[in-house]
């Protein structure tokens, strides 16, 4: 076996190998089945993990020649983006782990082929993950009890003091649900079905009887997808962020598909406080938007709900006309390309690398029919019905206590052996069968060329990311609040706070609270 | 012929359901072929002569050995049969809208009431509303349906009937809809959690019966809502619908 591995090695990897695996049982038992008439939405899902398994390890090793995952996260954590809870915190090791299941199943590789690629993709997710949620100190939400607390307190601060207040059936709370069911709606139909394009985290206590949602929406106006090129260009954001308040109402379950679950029920009523943001690669940290009164607040919600509601008809005609091999390729390209930001913000983003489906992978395109899919991925997920999720019948798996299992596990007699082949090898070239992507893509900073974001990514780094401030933790504020330097820290961060601007570092959450507006 | 490392499997009971054994185990044929015709170890098979030698068309001539057993695929995404009508039954939803009815066999039925009200099935419902809902049934099963109605405007208090719980099929009409009776998925569906953000009434997981194009009919959206641990639990929680009768 290879002179990389130790005995230590394999057994985390396997270690992690069997989380990913319970943690998907437990969300596919308890969550719901993902179908549509429009989409043949197990047939892409199937086609992305291949294309998942061809291709990450090669790219996420290639992100990494620019920054390493744990400092991109450092970056993401004061940002609103895809690799998030669900994006990184679920798909990017399980798409990739569920495609080498898969191919295991046909017999074209051996649980031991890719032994390198497979512990470096989860190598990366524990690096990644680790610093994405280094404030609440977890690898997971699985960890954390199904919680993911990923803020650090100078951020929800800004975020508790400039909410504004609102109450079921006024003027900002319906506006802000009407945003919320229009980009929720629109962004199901970008996302080709798929859920990836909004996710929560959270819950963040603001006072005793009211917690905070954070709600993130992605891919909403023209960029990565060809299919929102002449749809969506008149999208002004790319992400948006809306802080919810919520009173008499506890989260005990936010997980890593973003699915949350309160007690008692969730409604929309108990919304009480409401914040507008967005943020990307180039933004220092959450810029407001239409927060300068509530009276902005307002129209900008029903401006972009409008704007939304009219890209979703233009998206669902344009759609009505793709054929099935278009539905199948832009599907499996969005669940795929849901961990394209890290390279967003590496500075390294391809279209090439992220919208192209893998030779490799696309020659199974004949396999996958509606039926079969189906099948495939409801045996391989639940009830784990393949060959390779039988164990040894005193087994008792968690969730099911049946004598099966997700993800094979790698053998220990490979050890001093070289059985086993590393790496799938190199990127091989891609087909699309959608059209070609205009070279044009939201930001922050207006509408850039692929060439032109890459490169102010790399000219960038925010302040709060370099090494002034970066490794300034929770712990570091709770002994140094009272130093220049942490109220340097909290004034980025409040750069653009209508209430907290310039305030610094020395606030408690009831300060917060007294500088709010009441109405 | 070569032997695969998963041939040998203590523990396997075989390939999980009819269609993906008869599609693995011809895969794993075309594999050991391949092996056998490339030679050497596997080491320097699996990810590189196998690359060139298994090619999408051996992976067709599977499915086209498949199709020619008179196997014909159950259909998802209507464009699968729309495109391949030769290789998937047909769809449902082609019937004659003036008489189609969803007829579940779990449907409760129960004779009309003092107020002319039938019970014609029952459902999930998202989320409590003040009042029950009272509209005018309309199938929404195909993209011909939603099409017609983004050109013409939804008709006014529409109860749109969908069998897809997904969230993308009726997309640019959903708002529109006065309610929504669902016959499949779980308040947690796409479909689910989009009424709930617009407010808009619906039952999911329905099971009806005798409801056509044109009924009256009555969603107990007053009912209490389903929720996430009654499903757990077990618990059934479902609330009627009815469809309202001239007495």
């Amino acid at each position: 076996m290879s002179k990389e591995f130790s005995y230590a090695q394999l057994l985390e990897t396997n270690n992690l190998l069997q989380n990913h695996g319970e943690e998907t049982y437990w969300l596919c038992v308890t969550r719901t089945v993902q179908e549509s008439k429009l989409f043949p939405v197990s047939a892409y899902i199937l086609l992305s993990y291949l294309n998942a398994f061809y291709r990450w390890p090669t790219l996420l090793r290639k992100i990494e020649k620019h920054m390493p995952a744990e400092r991109i996260a450092d970056r993401v954590r004061n940002a609103t983006t895809k690799i998030e809870t669900i994006g990184t915190g679920w798909c990017l090791p399980n798409f990739y782990l569920l495609g080498r299941e898969h191919l295991i199943n046909m017999g074209m590789i051996r649980p031991q082929d890719g032994l390198e690629d497979v512990a470096y993709v989860l190598d990366f997710w524990k690096r990644y993950s680790l610093s994405w949620r280094r404030n609440e100190g977890h690898i997971s939400a699985r960890e954390a009890n199904h919680r993911c607390q990923i803020y650090p307190e100078r951020k929800l601060q800004v975020f508790h003091a400039d909410q504004y207040p609102c109450e079921g059936g006024d003027a900002l709370h319906t506006a802000a649900g009407k945003f919320m069911a229009a980009t929720a709606q629109y962004g199901f139909l970008a996302s080709c079905e798929c859920r990836v394009s909004m996710t929560a985290h959270g819950p963040y206590k603001m006072a005793d009887n009211v917690e905070m949602l954070v709600r993130n929406f992605y891919d909403l106006s023209q960029s990565d997808y060809p299919w929102l090129d002449g749809v969506a260009d008149d999208i002004p954001y790319n992400c948006l962020t809306v802080t919810t308040s919520v009173k008499d109402t506890h989260f005990y379950l936010v997980d890593d598909w973003g699915s949350f679950e309160a007690k008692p029920d969730y409604k929309a009523e108990n919304i009480c406080g409401i914040g507008l943001y967005t943020s990307d690669p180039l933004t220092e940290t959450h810029v407001p938007v239409g927060m300068g009164s509530r009276e902005e607040l307002i129209k900008t919600f029903e401006d972009l709900a409008e704007k939304m509601r009219e890209a979703n008809t233009k998206l669902w005609r344009r759609l009505a006309t793709f054929t099935r091999d278009q539905l199948l390729d832009a599907g499996a390209l969005v669940y795929y390309s849901i961990i394209k930001d890290i390279a967003h913000f590496a500075g390294c983003y391809e279209i090439d690398d992220w919208m192209m489906i893998d030779e490799r992978a696309n020659r199974f395109r004949g396999l996958l029919n509606d039926e079969y899919s189906n099948e495939v991925l409801g045996a391989m997920l639940v009830p784990l019905t393949l060959p390779s999720s039988q164990v040894q019948e005193y087994f008792m798996m968690l969730h099911g206590n049946q004598a099966r299992r997700v993800y094979t596990p790698f053998q220990y007699a490979l050890l001093g052996k070289d059985d086993y082949v590393g790496t799938v090898g190199g990127m091989r070239p891609g087909v699309s069968t959608l059209p070609k992507k205009v070279d044009r893509y939201r930001t922050s900073q207006g509408p850039l060329t692929n060439a032109e974001f890459n490169a102010r990514v790399k000219a960038f780094t925010p302040a709060l990311a370099s090494e002034k401030f970066r490794d300034l933790d929770e712990t570091w504020v709770k002994y140094h609040y009272d130093t220049p330097l942490a109220d340097e820290m909290y004034k980025i961060e409040q750069q653009y706070s209508r209430k907290l601007k310039g305030k610094g570092a020395g606030l408690r959450r009831a300060d917060v609270e007294a500088l709010r507006d009441k109405s | 012929m070569a032997r695969l490392f998963v041939d040998t499997d203590k523990f396997s009971d075989g390939e999980g359901p009819p269609i993906v054994d008869a599609y693995h185990s011809a895969l794993k044929d075309l594999v050991r072929r391949k092996f056998d015709e490339a030679g050497g170890h596997w080491n320097d098979f699996v990810f590189g002569k196998a690359q060139e030698l298994i090619t999408a068309k051996d992976i067709e001539a599977i499915e086209a050995r498949l199709l020619a057993t008179g196997h014909r695929f159950t259909v998802s995404a209507m464009i699968s049969q729309r495109e391949r009508p030769e290789a998937y039954k047909a769809v449902d939803g082609s019937e004659d809208p003036a008489t189609f009815s969803f007829e579940h066999p779990d449907a409760k039925v129960e004779a009309a009431d003092a107020q002319g009200r039938e019970v014609r099935g029952q459902g999930d419902n998202v989320m409590q509303n003040a009042k029950n809902t009272i509209g005018v049934a309309r199938y929404f099963r195909n993209n011909d349906n939603v099409l017609r109605c983004l050109n013409e405007g939804v008709p006014d208090n529409t109860i749109a009937i969908i069998d897809d719980s997904g969230g993308t099929l009726t997309a640019p009409i959903l708002e529109k809809f006065k309610g929504v009776i669902c016959a499949g998925g779980t308040i947690r569906s796409h479909l689910g959690i989009l009424t709930r953000e617009y407010g808009i009434p619906c039952l999911m997981n329905a099971r009806i019966s005798g409801i056509h194009e044109g009924d009256t009919v009555e969603l107990e959206s007053s009912g209490p809502a389903k929720t996430g641990e009654m499903y757990q639990r077990g618990e059934d929680g479902s609330v009627r619908i009815w469809k309202h009768v001239k007495k």
